[in-house]
């Protein structure tokens, strides 16, 4: 069984069609990248996705269950995380504290009033083992909001990961960054999602390449082709749709 | 009954007018610049004292024609020097500084104009009834403030729907930048709308003045009621917040008129308690006590069931 | 939480103290309001600064607090209750408990203006409720009470001000550590991050609604509390303590305080119950200047008197603060010349015919020298602060690091 399946999802704002009859099936363990042009819908998917919005129609499932119109929280703890094209984190509150707050729900803390976190060994623990992962263990104590971009990213992922979720969503992870710090980046990126499910939505061609187990096109809210990197590099409609022809030496 | 009806009914109209005079700057200024003035009724009390002190000079008409611009260059002083650098620092700080301007102003007011009830009068032209109702006289005074605040609404929607200025004021409402990209000063379209919004409240002051009387509370009485108005409506929704004026000045106006209440229902029920009982407060409550709780009531009931308000599209 | 108590030791030894040192019967009375306020102020924290609500309406759960704490005492002295008006403060906290329970089931739906108007109109709605419901609210005239009717305690029967200061001391710093470790906790840590960015709270797997919840009912908790202290030192309590001025006082405290801190408050409490209590001494225009004070703290304070102290950390780090002092000085003193004749010129259109002291001068509304005098104070004071403005922001930025800004950031 597929660890997220979409079927026939389609989204409209008024009478637009944003998304329009959309089916993937994800397997469990798979990188799966979701490229396209701009404006095609990714970011719409995403939303649907994670629960951000709510489907017009269709199913989305995960690990079995139905997850469409679901609130976005219920969704996180069923072990579904993502991270945003626009860096989403808690400025105000130290990096510590950002990956600390993304752990609380799956070490079972809930809404307590009554536990102490400065006590709590077990969490602060794993929190700091997550800040090492991402690299920011000496920033731990700097409110976030005043990292440098790159390294807000790198947080972004750190909270999206923090509390092991199977199902990693990544909206453009690398947008905005130098080549020197997107390569770091993908690094990180590999690092984390070890042994997990990613799905990611990239621009940039190489990184795609690297990563993905399967790539799907998605061009004006329909995928026009789910296939493995090589097929899809030499996949006519999906030329045509990037460059508007088909190149005369493909 | 009939007689009733209608004077009730006119003067709800009358309220809602005066409420609309108000909200409809408090509503442009929203839809403008996103900050809710709570210093609004502050500047319609503000037009009140000025045409007060004028009319002792040039007379009434010198008070309205004067008082309101006064009042306005106030409030566009106040968004150059004050909102403005406010603005960088939130939503919530915007507020704050609205709120502690009303405060500052009622103190102000206070301070030069004393703490007494001024006796500002409506011109002797009107002191004469348009019409009598079943025994009862409709002053021509309150056809005189329903007169002006339609042509002021006409003016307005001429302006805002019609003229150059008026469609990039609604364009810099909603995209701001792209407005400035074009090469129209959007400070000084703010700074214009904010004059323009405390100048109408300004002259609501002029004409409530004498009628609301003035006194350094009057700003307190209506201010809430003006808030309510505006998010009932829908904050930054026009029409919205006409509908609501009408809304609540009617539904306050029936309130009081009608001599109905809890004993009546009671009644109908056909239970009844005697007055020892606890609650009785509540058993001999009456429409015209709670006339003025309705429109929190309905705001309260708006809110929690369409918080967008009855006409509103934006969420904030 | 280790290295936290000697601040803890510190402020309880303070409490116990203070008394001893302002033993005036104006100054215990102050120190009483204080406690008060104070416990109403950070209550009003943990919705603002700490959740980002913002309330114009929470003066109803003091309000109510209170109102049941003066009922309790009268049927403590009917002897149809018996404890100790010790534990009245629990009573307040109770009721208060309740009506945020209730409220807040459907008021923190939403945030931002939407929740802002609904504690508005639940306020006035309230406030107008109890103009209506006499027997509880007893109408316009309020409700009274005597503390003195209880068991007593350990011998006090609170008929001294003083014993009354101890009391409300002790429930100021229960309060004050409950309110501080709540925000340790799990739901105080996710107040913070819903107030930060309630969509990502989301997807981290919190309902910003639950979150919100708690927090409401833990804030209108304490609110009952400081009730149920202004219920014990005033014995008496009208609808003016529900309505929306009371609430915009609350707020105005967190405000100037700083939004951000938890001490926030605490500032914001003494310095307002300072300036109500000593200035309405000395002059009948303090509002005026409370206005005036409250507007100036929103346009350069923006995080409040406890964020501008907050704002010399980096300098402290650099070891740079004392760079600072001349400066500071050289600003400071036009600039208090040009406070002082900017107080006199307001003090002197309300005197009439009387003689206004003025630092030796004797001045009078009706001499144009006295006139002349202020306003020549007042342009050279504010010319002095003109002229020393580059030299201070000068040494600021020389005592901070390049990369530090000041941001000014409450949302």
């Amino acid at each position: 069984m597929s660890l997220l399946t979409l079927d026939s999802v389609c989204k409209s704002f008024g009478s637009t069609r944003i998304i329009n009859d959309v089916s993937l099936d994800i397997e469990a363990g798979e990188k799966h990248a979701i490229i396209g042009p701009n404006g095609a819908g990714k970011s719409t998917l995403f939303h649907l996705i994670s629960g951000r919005y709510n489907v017009s129609s269709g199913a989305i499932g995960f690990k079995g269950e139905v997850i469409h119109n679901l609130p976005p929280y219920e969704i996180a703890r069923r072990g579904l995380a993502r991270s945003f094209q626009v860096t989403n984190i808690f400025p105000r509150m130290s990096v510590f504290e950002n990956i600390r707050c993304a752990l609380l729900w799956s070490e079972g803390y809930r809404y307590s009033f009554w536990q102490l976190l400065g006590r709590q060994r077990t969490l602060n623990e794993k929190a700091l083992d997550v800040l090492e992962r991402i690299g920011l263990s000496d920033k731990a104590q700097l409110p976030s909001g005043e990292l440098a971009y790159a390294q807000q990213r790198a947080l972004e992922l750190g909270i999206a990961v923090a509390s092991g979720a199977e199902l990693i969503m990544l909206d453009e992870p690398v947008a905005g960054m130098s080549n020197s710090e997107a390569e770091n980046a993908v690094a990180l990126i590999r690092r984390i999602t070890e042994g997990k499910t990613l799905i990611m939505v990239e621009h940039d061609m190489n990184i795609v390449f690297d990563i993905a187990d399967r790539i799907s096109v998605l061009v004006y809210g329909e995928i026009i082709a789910t296939d493995t990197p090589q097929n899809i590099r030499s996949n006519a409609r999906v030329q045509e749709a990037y460059l508007g022809e088909v190149p005369s030496d493909a | 009954m009939f007689e009733v009806f209608v004077f009730a009914t006119l003067n709800g109209l009358v309220t809602g007018l005066l409420l609309f005079m108000l909200a409809s700057g408090l509503t442009l200024i929203f839809s403008m610049m996103g900050v809710l003035n709570f210093a609004h009724a502050s500047f319609y009390m503000l037009g009140a004292y000025f045409a007060y002190t004028l009319s002792a000079y040039l007379g009434f008409w010198g008070g309205l024609l004067f008082a309101p611009l006064i009042v306005g260059c106030i409030g566009a002083a106040v968004e150059r020097y004050g909102l403005r650098r406010v603005h960088q620092s939130g939503h919530v700080a915007e507020l704050v500084f609205t709120f502690g301007l009303a405060f500052l102003i009622e103190e102000a007011v206070q301070f030069f104009w004393g703490r007494d009830t001024k006796n500002y009068q409506s011109p002797e032209l009107f002191d004469f009834a348009l019409f009598t109702l079943f025994g009862q006289e409709f002053s021509a005074y309150r056809g005189f403030m329903i007169a002006i605040a339609c042509l002021i609404f006409g003016a307005l929607y001429f302006v805002l729907t019609r003229s150059r200025v008026g469609i990039i004021i609604q364009a810099s409402i909603s995209h701001p930048q792209t407005v400035a990209n074009l090469g129209h000063n959007v400070p000084l379209i703010f700074m214009c709308v904010f004059g323009v919004g405390t100048a109408l409240a300004g002259v609501a002051g002029v004409i409530a003045g004498p009628v609301l009387t003035t006194f350094p509370g009057m700003a307190t009485v209506l201010g809430s009621i003006v808030f309510v108005v505006v998010v009932i409506g829908g904050l930054g929704s026009l029409p919205g917040a006409l509908i609501a004026s009408l809304l609540v000045g009617l539904l306050q106006s029936y309130a009081i008129a009608a001599d109905v209440g809890m004993p009546e229902l009671l009644h109908l029920l056909g239970l009844s308690f005697d007055s020892s009982h606890p609650l009785n407060d509540l058993w001999t409550l009456n429409l015209p006590q709670i006339a003025p709780v309705l429109p929190y009531l309905l705001l309260v009931l708006v809110l929690i069931f369409k918080p967008t308000g009855l006409m509103g599209n934006r969420e904030q | 939480m280790k290295k936290q108590l000697p601040v803890w030791l510190g402020f309880a030894l303070a409490l116990v103290f203070l008394p001893s040192i302002f033993d005036s019967v104006l100054g215990i009375s102050i120190l009483n309001q204080m406690t008060i306020w104070i416990i109403f102020a950070l209550s009003y924290n943990m919705l603002l600064g700490q959740g980002g609500m913002l309330s114009f309406g929470h003066a109803v759960y003091f309000g109510l607090g209170g109102f049941m704490s003066v009922h309790a005492l009268n049927l403590i002295a009917d002897e149809v209750l018996v404890f100790s008006i010790t534990l009245i403060p629990l009573v307040g906290g109770a009721v208060g408990l309740v009506a945020a329970i209730f409220i807040g089931s459907f008021s923190t739906r939403k945030s931002g203006t939407v929740f802002a108007m609904i504690s508005l109109g639940i306020g006035e709605l309230i406030v107008a409720s109890s103009l209506i419901f006499a027997d509880f609210f007893g109408g316009e005239a309020g409700v009274t009470g005597d503390r003195t009717y209880g068991p007593p305690f350990f011998g006090i029967e609170f008929l001294q001000d003083a014993e009354v200061y101890y009391l409300g001391a002790f429930w100021l710093f229960v309060a004050t550590l409950f309110m501080y470790l709540f925000t340790q906790t799990p739901a105080g840590r996710m107040a913070n991050a819903v107030r930060d960015n309630p969509e990502r709270a989301e997807f981290i797997g919190y309902s910003t609604r639950r979150v919100r919840f708690i927090s409401f009912c833990a804030a209108g908790l304490f609110a009952g509390i400081a009730g149920g202290l202004f219920a014990i030192n005033y014995e008496f309590i009208t609808e003016e303590n529900l309505n929306a001025l009371t609430s915009g006082r609350v707020l105005l405290m967190a405000y100037i305080g700083g939004l951000g801190f938890f001490i926030g408050p605490i500032v914001g409490a003494v310095i307002l119950t300072l300036m109500n209590s000593l200035l309405s001494n000395y002059s009948e225009m303090w509002m005026l200047y409370l206005g005036i004070m409250f507007l100036l703290t929103v346009i350069f304070l923006p995080r409040g008197f406890a964020g501008f102290i907050m704002m010399h950390q980096i300098a402290w780090q650099n070891r740079r603060l004392g760079t600072l002092i001349l400066p500071y000085f050289v600003t400071a003193v036009p600039a208090l010349v040009f406070l002082a004749a900017f107080v006199g010129l307001v003090e002197l259109s309300h005197k009439g015919d009387d003689i206004l002291p003025f630092f030796g001068l004797s001045l009078g509304a009706e001499s144009m020298l006295s006139w002349g005098i202020l306003l020549a104070l007042a342009g050279i004071g504010a010319l002095g602060v003109k002229l020393s403005r580059p030299r201070l922001a000068a040494a600021w930025a020389l005592a901070n690091t390049p990369t530090a800004d000041d941001r000014g950031d409450v949302r």
